[in-house]
């Protein structure tokens, strides 16, 4: 069932990235064979010509940022309204496990975060010219790998995984705490977000704090942190997002099982 | 348990007011049975808890033998009385969600059913009046072969003549293993398909009878009942 679930919502949710991607993607062409960023670094005439280039640079930082505010919202809008709004007295009534009902929307909303990112990307790539791209890639990749040690290309994009999945969960759990309000319930999940994130900041301060004082005594003593100290704090308040996570998750399921009160 | 929908001592608070107050029931298979009262006497309470949708402050609730859950949501086929359906998809859209989640959809009845009240199933919900968007709700809730209906005020927002429609559709696509509640204050205009009534007042049941028995002592119709029983 989790299979079906995943199907629909990434039918829900397609019709609205697919086409803001296809337009970035056309923007970043059209800014390739016009190449506006020359013109608006050499060119001191003003003509149409000019004016056109600004317009189509202007609109591809717009849909960029486009992209990005509806990747958040989409992945807020589907759980409060699809779950916590009428569209719940379908979604709720399936059969199917309320666990995965959580997962499908978290998994597709992490989906689009990552599809939003290579969206992004490859843009800049087809900007710039894939051969420049890829040496541009490499030279990061030669970066990373000198600075922090080959572990980091693995534990990086992991730790930037689970801080995704950590702050999506976090607004489930702010919007199913908020659906406990019987009067507010929109103003009482950002209430809650508020108080999730300063709990989720208090924990970390003693974690660092507690866990952490070995790292920061070596810090002072050397000269600068080690890559190895560098990534084992990262891969700490990882765990400790993970952590954080399943509670989240947790609580949500708690929640939408047993008191879950439809308008 | 022959019953198909047994209740004991069932009670649902929000926070002091009782919406449910130690409701007692059992409802056999094969009846058409309406769940009467005014407004804000429990009908909504009542369905939801059955659909899962409310979990009980106290009591139990029991349906083909099972607590509400994933086994009770295979059996029932449940009409809320909200617009529920997202507003994008078209009608044949929505007919393979239903068949892709319901193992006992018919799809065949769901596209007899639009034929028969001229909807087309190219159409997207978005473009549909309220009145619309109940029928074709109201025909993915019939078109499945379910052991039990539980149907929310399911003729409110429509006209008399679909009204007629619609309470045919029910008497004909129910069997006699199944068992449908209607909850409604439109009595007068399903009176005559409902085998049993229940009356229920401030969360409490006041009468439970056939419509058979009410007419024979009373020698009134439901209609009448109900506003004498319900009289401010």
């Amino acid at each position: 069932m989790l299979g079906k679930l995943l199907k629909y919502e990434i039918k829900s949710t397609a019709r609205i990235f697919i086409p803001l991607y296809a337009l970035l993607l056309v923007f970043a062409l059209l800014n390739k064979f016009l190449n506006p960023f020359e013109v608006m670094e050499s060119s001191v005439r003003f003509n149409f010509q000019s004016v056109f280039q600004a317009l189509t640079a202007s609109a591809y930082f717009i849909l960029i940022v486009a992209i990005f505010v509806m990747t958040l919202f989409i992945a807020i809008q589907r759980f409060y309204k699809n779950l916590l709004g009428d569209e719940g007295y379908l979604m709720f009534t399936l059969p199917v496990k309320t666990r995965q009902n959580i997962a499908s929307k978290l998994l597709i909303a992490v989906m689009w975060y990552i599809l939003s990112a290579v969206a992004v990307i490859t843009s800049i790539a087809i900007m710039v010219g894939p051969r420049e791209f890829f040496e541009f890639l490499q030279s990061m990749i030669e970066l990373l790998k000198d600075g922090l040690g080959v572990a980091s290309l693995i534990i990086l994009p992991l730790f930037i995984l689970i801080q995704l999945i950590h702050g999506t969960l976090m607004i489930y759990d702010a919007m199913s705490l908020g659906h406990l309000f019987g009067k507010q319930k929109l103003l009482a999940s950002f209430g809650m977000y508020a108080a999730l994130y300063f709990i989720t900041q208090i924990i970390l301060t003693i974690v660092i704090l507690s866990v952490g004082s070995t790292m920061f005594t070596s810090f002072i003593h050397s000269a600068g942190p080690t890559d190895v100290q560098i990534l084992s704090f990262l891969g700490m308040l990882g765990i400790v997002a993970a952590l954080l996570s399943v509670v989240h998750f947790a609580i949500t399921n708690y929640i939408l099982k047993n008191k879950l009160n439809l308008e | 348990m022959s019953n198909l929908l047994e209740c004991k001592n069932l009670t649902k608070s929000f926070g002091s007011l009782n919406a449910l107050n130690n409701v007692n029931l059992s409802i056999d298979k094969g009846r058409i049975i309406g769940l009467l009262g005014p407004n804000a006497s429990g009908k909504t309470t009542f369905i939801k808890l059955c659909n899962n949708l409310l979990t009980p402050t106290s009591g139990k609730i029991r349906i083909g033998g099972y607590e509400p859950g994933i086994e009770t949501k295979k059996i029932i086929s449940y009409l809320p009385e909200k617009n529920y359906l997202n507003d994008w998809m078209r009608v044949s859209q929505l007919i393979q969600f239903f068949q892709d989640f319901y193992e006992d959809f018919n799809r065949d009845k769901a596209y007899d059913m639009l034929n028969k009240l001229g909807l087309d199933s190219k159409d997207r919900l978005k473009t549909m009046s309220k009145g619309t968007k109940e029928k074709v709700q109201l025909i993915l809730t019939m078109s499945r072969e379910a052991q039990l209906y539980l149907l929310d005020e399911p003729i409110g927002g429509v006209d008399p003549a679909a009204r007629d429609y619609i309470l045919d559709t029910i008497i004909r696509n129910y069997n006699e293993d199944s068992t449908v509640i209607i909850s409604t204050h439109l009595i007068a205009d399903i009176e005559k398909i409902l085998d049993d009534v229940i009356f229920l007042k401030e969360g409490q049941i006041v009468l439970t009878k056939t419509v058979d028995e009410i007419r024979e002592e009373s020698g009134k119709s439901v209609d009448s009942l109900f506003r004498e029983v319900f009289k401010c």
